[in-house]
């Protein structure tokens, strides 16, 4: 989102899921699309069977690269590089959109002079993509009407993700994708409301709607809509949070609807830092691994218990409705908001403490209400209401009562007025193989699971579908560590270690592994890194240095399935 | 955009080009039915159910794949279009095999969904097995124990071994929910203003007073006793319902809110035009049949000479009775098994019944029977009273007369009336006699007013009653269960009541009232002779679980329950013995819609007999019965991933295939899809194993809890759970498409790990308990605050979700931007 913000001025999917059969060439970089996005993967293979070019660019052989017209196997973390070499190309043979450039863009000259070096050779050094495979990927992108770019966390979780969403972003521009039907940069949400917490403010940085918390105009405004003063010192962002624990800064926490401690890389350490608290309090649905550690601990709804809107990839902002009450005690997370917030801070609602409602306990300021003073203080949302969503979704930016939301983002401008096509300077990522840890790897999901498993690991169709995690290892390796498929094996980085089967298969290549993220049992991200970008503060969950290692000793207790 | 007009049904309509007749139809709501069409891929061999007249064809057209022209002139529901539907159907129901409901269903008087809480065990969910039960029964706790189970006669898994333990199951799930003190939360209508009498607090009265109250009437329950329960209560002794299950039962069904007045007992403290002066706008009859029919001999006039109903009476309510060493029990009905119990439990020492004719033709339940003469109750059958007047033994306190009895020639019905054997009399000493011949609601007239003058009875002591409309001869009065049926079961008089808080309802709203169940029923054979024994091939035998029960040696010595009931174990074991016969497509089937709404009548046309494909469980997700398959190809079609076959070795002679295979390729990413597209059982989601029958379903459209996508959803729910979720091919973004975890993954919701109570960890290094929400909040509170004083708003911070609404994210920041005072507030996924 902050790669979008420097480019563009605004972090969002530009474009639509219906628009991608509109499509005449997709670029999918760094998403595993048909597991993670079954029903956007399903929708680009449609447009594949209408005639539309598919360009895939990810280490491992995913399902997409069999549709693929083209299909570059970079080697992990080197995006960068890569599209920077597809600019090279295009600009080098006056493939760009001149008008548009003109019309849209500023920067221009500097930026173009950033790309002399990146050549598709030099870039093939890096990435091991052929220059050849470069030179047809840029020249299909930029060739087409209509180009489309779509990415996850495969672009984003790096050292370098905000260079490499920016670098996206230049070849959108440079080839004027932005702003048309069937194109876009489309970074696809991969969760059911990232965009809503992010438009919402749960950022340490920007108030709800994006508005800078440095911005004294926002501040008061805010001031203003909530009756108290707000801060302009810049918050801490969540991965910096366990640094701040150790170092006495930070004492208490409320995790709401997270399981940090098995979603973070490196999180043996999350687990440490979180343990130092003087008070932990987890709001959950279950008793996740960093609810176990917490000293409070409040039973949450489900998605299914609770009214409310989440926000899609394509900023559409759609309701949820509650179709069952939660069980026991359980509240919806907005009525325990306003239970812990009358108990702390007293009487906002005229000391209203309690509920009136005997099924669900819902506790006032309701859904519909916060819904409302969201959407007043947010141009955006402002023409958003529970009615005008309730047969179907509106996109936002919706100003006004009248207006039909903008499913296509930037059709006039930019929010920032041009767009400002910034020099990228590759670099590579944090941790690279050596001879101690001599693979590469790289994290993901699959198609029966998701993110920690507290949800799908008890559906027992999606758990049976794929009860067990494994390390996919190319043959190659495989035999020259004397592997045999389903052998349960050894992983370690300098990080972590944990035991899991093999999976061989060519699907990923030679020198790098590849480990799903939803077991607890053998939690990838014990081994992963949680080096930094700069500017976003992500961790490189998507590349580290690891070694695999036959067990010897006859005493495997892990059962495989 | 180039336009055609065209009349259908003789209605101009004007529609885009290239669309076909079906499209054109579906877009001005003119609904054609068909069995096999997948919007945008029209079958190469249609099922002939969507044809229609167009003016000017002879032959009728398929409407899925004619496409509307100018000037067509269609009708979709001639007789000819009509006759050619019928005659479609019923060739494709001919070799559709399966049962719509299962038998046990079918029998249940209450019409319960008896395998759908079954089923509800099955998966552990006792709650909702309770719900569904009280959808038709609000008094499952004593039904649980005192059924004559209808159901378990004709429980198909007798053909395999025994039938499941259907009753127990009831009562276990009753039980649990009991001792896990489970509020069922069951909602009611919106008041109506209509303010409902129900006289009598017995199973019928309660009954009516729930299912009215759950419409939103104002109900009040006038009972002479001085306590609810009625039969329950006072009928039944305390062994088989214990008091404070009664008690327990009584309160759930008033915390619906119902109002009661006690000790009012009709014609002497009020009448039915009190009631009408009050306001009521109808009144309910649910008094139940309480008067014995007299023992009409010689010398009943003596001491020790008790009815059936007020000796019960007396034992429930706990009084000191003398009641000798030997007791008669004159009658074989049910109730006299329960005197007879009663009396053993007192201390008689030898409880005889006398009965005229064989023990299997007694009236009383065989099991009933059993138990009593287990716990030493003896009979003396083929024997009659004829008097009390002789002077007794000196160890006895009375003398009865009895004469003994033969089987007479077969009358016109064939039923052999018994005659006396003359000159047989014998006498038997005894100290008591209890005579248990029958109930009636009123002995000779109903007194209090003139309202109740008017109230015809019948012969029999019962008070007359519409069996359609529960209207009795008094405008605005109804009656249900034994006052007007005479003496049943418990479940008879809840269905009696129910049906008569139907009709009140439909009276006093001047609507329709709801229509009962269609009988309409594909079955795989409705007697056992008739069921093909192959249904059962690969199933082993696995008998029941036996009810624990005290020996009758130690249950003899007091009154307390004698069976003792199911544990979790054996009833989510019994629960897995049923075969579950009954289609979980119940609620989707298109083939049963249109057979009931085309008028086919499949017992005449025919329907599927024997098995030809053992049920398919070898996929992830889906179960597959071929013998149900139509073969309309909808699941191939539908298919977005192209891995799904559907196909056969030969047609026969109708078309319709031979040697079916229904195959799931390799790249089946188990989206389902393709069973929501079924149009019978066929194809069965495995984690929908509980049909939806009649019961009311809710739909509820909300967005996917997993990836950004935001796929639209519809939640199908029944009572408080998530039975299946399905999507609409109208709605974007994903127009009727689900991945894996869309349609299959949402089963979290029920799961036993769910967090219920919130925890605290008093001290590092202590466990987390459960507590109140109260002291959850202020521990938070103060350990918040204590930081905030001592450090300042910044070392507080909250950790946003992504899978929470936008919402509860705004409410999250905004109570640590403008309470706490600090920017301090992230999320994960912000990138």
């Amino acid at each position: 989102m902050t790669g979008l913000v420097t480019v563009l001025g605004s972090g969002a999917m530009t474009n639509t899921i219906n628009g991608i059969v509109d499509s005449d060439v997709m670029l999918v970089i760094g998403s595993n699309t048909t597991e993670t996005h079954p029903i956007i993967g399903l929708r680009m293979l449609k447009a594949v069977n209408n005639g539309s070019k598919l360009i895939v660019a990810d280490p491992r052989r995913i399902q997409l690269c069999d549709s693929s017209e083209l299909w570059l196997q970079q080697r992990p973390g080197t995006d960068g590089a890569l599209i920077n070499a597809m600019c090279h190309v295009i600009l080098r043979d006056g493939l760009e959109d001149k008008e548009y450039i003109a019309e849209r863009a500023e920067n221009f000259e500097a930026f173009k002079a950033s790309l002399t070096d990146c050549t598709p050779e030099w870039a093939e050094q890096i990435s091991n993509v052929p220059a050849a495979d470069i030179e047809q990927a840029a020249r299909t992108f930029a060739a087409a009407e209509r180009a489309g770019i779509y990415y996850t966390m495969g672009i984003t979780q790096h050292t370098s993700g905000t260079d490499n969403v920016c670098a996206l972003a230049n070849l959108a521009v440079i080839t004027g994708n932005l702003g048309k039907a069937g194109a876009g940069l489309n970074p696809l949400r991969g969760q059911n409301n990232v965009q809503g917490a992010s438009d919402m403010g749960c950022m340490p940085t920007f108030f709800p709607g994006y508005q800078r918390c440095d911005d004294e105009a926002a501040r008061k405004k805010f001031a203003e809509i909530w009756g108290t003063p707000v801060s302009d010192k810049p918050g801490l962002m969540a991965t910096e949070m366990p640094d701040a624990i150790t170092n006495g800064k930070l004492a208490g926490l409320w995790i709401m609807g997270e399981n940090p401690i098995i979603s973070d890389p490196n999180s043996d350490h999350a687990r440490k830092a979180f343990e130092q608290l003087e008070c932990l309090v987890v709001q959950d649905i279950f008793l996740t691994e960093t609810a176990e550690i917490a000293d409070v601990v409040l039973p949450a709804a489900s998605f299914a218990e609770k009214d409310g809107t989440f926000t899609n990839t394509e900023r559409k902002v759609q309701r949820v409705r509650r179709a069952v009450p939660p069980p026991g005690e359980a509240r919806d997370d907005l009525s325990i908001i306003n239970m812990v917030s009358n108990r702390m801070l007293g009487n906002n609602r005229g000391g209203y403490q309690g509920s009136r409602d005997p099924i669900y306990h819902t506790v006032p300021p309701f859904a519909a209400e916060i819904f409302t003073e969201s959407a007043s203080c947010w141009p955006a949302l402002t023409g958003i209401s529970y009615e005008r969503i309730d047969e179907e979704g509106l996109c936002w930016p919706c100003p006004d009562a009248d207006h039909p939301g903008t499913p296509i983002l930037h059709m006039g401008g930019f929010p920032r007025g041009k767009a400002w096509l910034s020099a990228i300077t590759w670099t590579g990522p944090a941790e690279l193989p050596d001879e101690e840890y001599p693979l590469i790897l790289t994290t993901g999901r699959v198609l029966y699971q998701y993110h920690t498993g507290t949800m799908t690991r008890r559906s027992e169709v999606l758990e049976e579908s794929a009860p067990s995690a494994y390390v996919e290892m190319h043959p190659e390796d495989a035999k020259s560590l004397g592997l045999e498929d389903k052998e349960v094996v050894r992983a370690s980085s300098r990080r972590g270690m944990i035991q899991l089967p093999v999976r061989v298969t060519d699907r990923t290549n030679k020198g790098l592994v590849f480990i799903p993220f939803h077991y607890r049992e053998a939690s990838v991200n014990l081994l992963t890194n949680d080096a930094l970008d700069p500017q976003c503060k992500i961790a490189e969950a998507k590349v580290c240095a690891i070694k695999i290692e036959k067990i010897e000793s006859e005493s495997v207790e892990i059962t495989l399935n | 955009m180039k336009t055609v007009t065209l009349t259908i049904d003789g209605r101009e309509i004007v529609a885009e080009k290239d669309l076909t007749i079906l499209e054109v139809a579906k877009r001005s709501d003119i609904t054609i039915p068909t069995l096999c069409h997948v919007q945008g891929k029209p079958s190469d061999s249609p099922c002939e159910l969507c044809v229609v007249e167009v003016a000017g064809n002879e032959e009728l057209m398929c409407s899925c794949v004619t496409l509307a022209r100018e000037g067509m002139e269609i009708q979709t529901a001639s007789e000819a279009v009509i006759a050619h539907r019928q005659e479609r159907l019923a060739v494709i129901s001919e070799t559709h095999f399966g049962d719509c409901k299962a038998p046990c269903n079918l029998t249940c008087p209450g019409q319960i969904n008896v395998q759908g809480y079954i089923a509800h065990v099955a998966k552990g969910e006792y709650e909702e097995a309770l719900r569904l039960v009280m959808e038709r029964n609000p008094v499952p706790f004593s039904v649980g124990r005192v059924c004559p189970r209808f159901c378990e006669t004709r429980c198909r898994r007798i053909l395999v071994d025994e039938p499941v333990s259907i009753n127990h199951l009831k009562r276990f799930v009753a039980d649990w929910c009991m001792s896990h003190e489970i509020d069922l939360k069951i909602p009611k209508d919106k008041p109506t203003g209509k303010r409902i009498a129900v006289i009598g607090g017995g199973p019928a009265g309660l009954t009516a007073a729930w299912f009215l109250t759950r419409k939103g009437h104002d109900v009040t329950i006038f009972e002479a006793a001085s306590k609810l329960g009625g039969a329950l209560r006072y009928g039944f002794p305390d062994y088989k319902i214990p008091r404070e299950i009664v008690d327990y039962e009584v309160n759930t069904i008033l915390r619906m809110g119902i109002n009661i007045r006690l000790s009012q007992q009709w014609g002497r403290d009020f009448t039915l035009q009190d009631l009408k002066d009050m306001g009521y706008d109808a009144t309910f009859i649910g008094i139940g049949a309480t008067v014995d029919v007299p023992f009409d001999v010689p010398c009943t006039d003596k001491e020790n000479v008790y009815t059936a109903t007020n000796f019960l009476r007396m034992v429930n309510e706990g009084r000191e009775l003398d009641l000798g060493r030997r007791a008669a029990v004159i009658g074989g009905n049910n109730i006299g098994m329960e005197v007879a119990r009663s009396l053993i439990r007192q201390g008689v020492e030898q409880v005889t019944v006398i009965y005229p004719r064989a023990r299997l033709e007694m009236p009383a339940n065989q099991r009933n029977i059993r138990e009593a003469e287990n716990e030493g109750v003896q009979f003396l059958l083929m024997a009659s009273p004829v008097g009390l007047c002789g002077t007794p033994e000196a160890s006895n306190r009375l003398k009865l007369d009895l004469l003994r009895m033969k089987l007479g020639e077969p009358d016109k019905r064939g039923k052999r009336p018994v005659i006396p054997i003359p000159e047989s009399t014998n006498s038997l000493g005894i100290d008591t006699v209890v005579s248990s011949l029958g109930q009636m609601a009123v002995n000779g007239v109903m007194k209090g007013g003139e309202l109740e003058e008017q109230l015809k009875l019948s012969p029999a002591g019962m008070f007359v009653a519409n069996p359609r409309s529960s209207q009795t001869s008094v405008e605005g009065v109804f009656a249900g269960g034994d006052a007007s049926t005479g003496t049943k079961s418990v479940i008879q008089a809840v269905v009696s009541a129910r049906r008569a808080a139907n009709n009140i309802n439909a009276y006093v709203m001047g609507v329709e009232k709801d229509p009962a169940d269609n009988r309409f029923n594909f079955h795989r054979g409705r007697t056992f002779d008739d069921v093909s024994l192959k249904n059962f091939d690969g199933i082993n035998v696995n008998l029941r679980e036996k009810m624990p029960e005290r020996p009758p040696e130690v249950s003899t010595q007091d009154f307390d329950e004698v069976k003792l009931g199911f544990t979790e174990k054996m009833a989510r074991r019994e629960a897995e013995r049923c075969l579950s016969c009954g289609c979980t497509a119940f609620d989707r089937c298109d083939l049963k819609k249109l057979d009931i709404e085309l008028g086919i009548n499949i017992n005449k046309t025919g329907m599927g007999t024997v098995p030809v494909y053992p049920i398919d469980h070898s996929h992830r997700a889906i179960i597959v019965d071929r013998n149900k398959c139509i073969y309309c190809g909808r699941c191939e079609r539908s298919c977005e991933y192209d891995a799904l076959e559907v196909k056969c070795e030969s047609l026969d002679e109708k078309d319709r295939p031979v040697g079916l295979v229904i195959d799931f390729k390799d790249n089946c990413v188990s989206c389902g899809k393709c069973v929501d597209n079924c149009s019978t059982g066929a194809l069965n989601k495995r984690n929908r194993i509980v049909p939806i029958q009649a019961e009311e379903v809710r739909e509820i459209r909300t967005t996917c809890p997993y990836c950004g996508t935001g796929c639209q959803m519809i939640l199908k729910v029944k009572g408080h759970t998530l039975m299946e979720v399905t999507a609409d091919p109208e709605v974007a973004p994903n127009y009727g498409d689900l991945c894996v975890k869309g349609r299959f993954g949402h089963n979290f919701i029920q799961h036993p790990d769910r967090l219920t109570r919130p925890l605290i960890r008093r001290q590092k290094g202590m466990p987390l308990e459960p507590v109140k929400w109260d002291e959850a909040l202020d521990f938070i509170a103060q350990s918040f605050a204590k930081i905030l004083g001592e450090k300042g708003p910044d070392a507080l911070a909250g950790l946003s979700s992504a899978r929470c609404t936008g919402e509860e994210n705004y409410a999250f920041q905004k109570f640590f931007r403008s309470g706490i005072g600090t920017n301090n507030i992230d999320h994960c996924a912000r990138y």
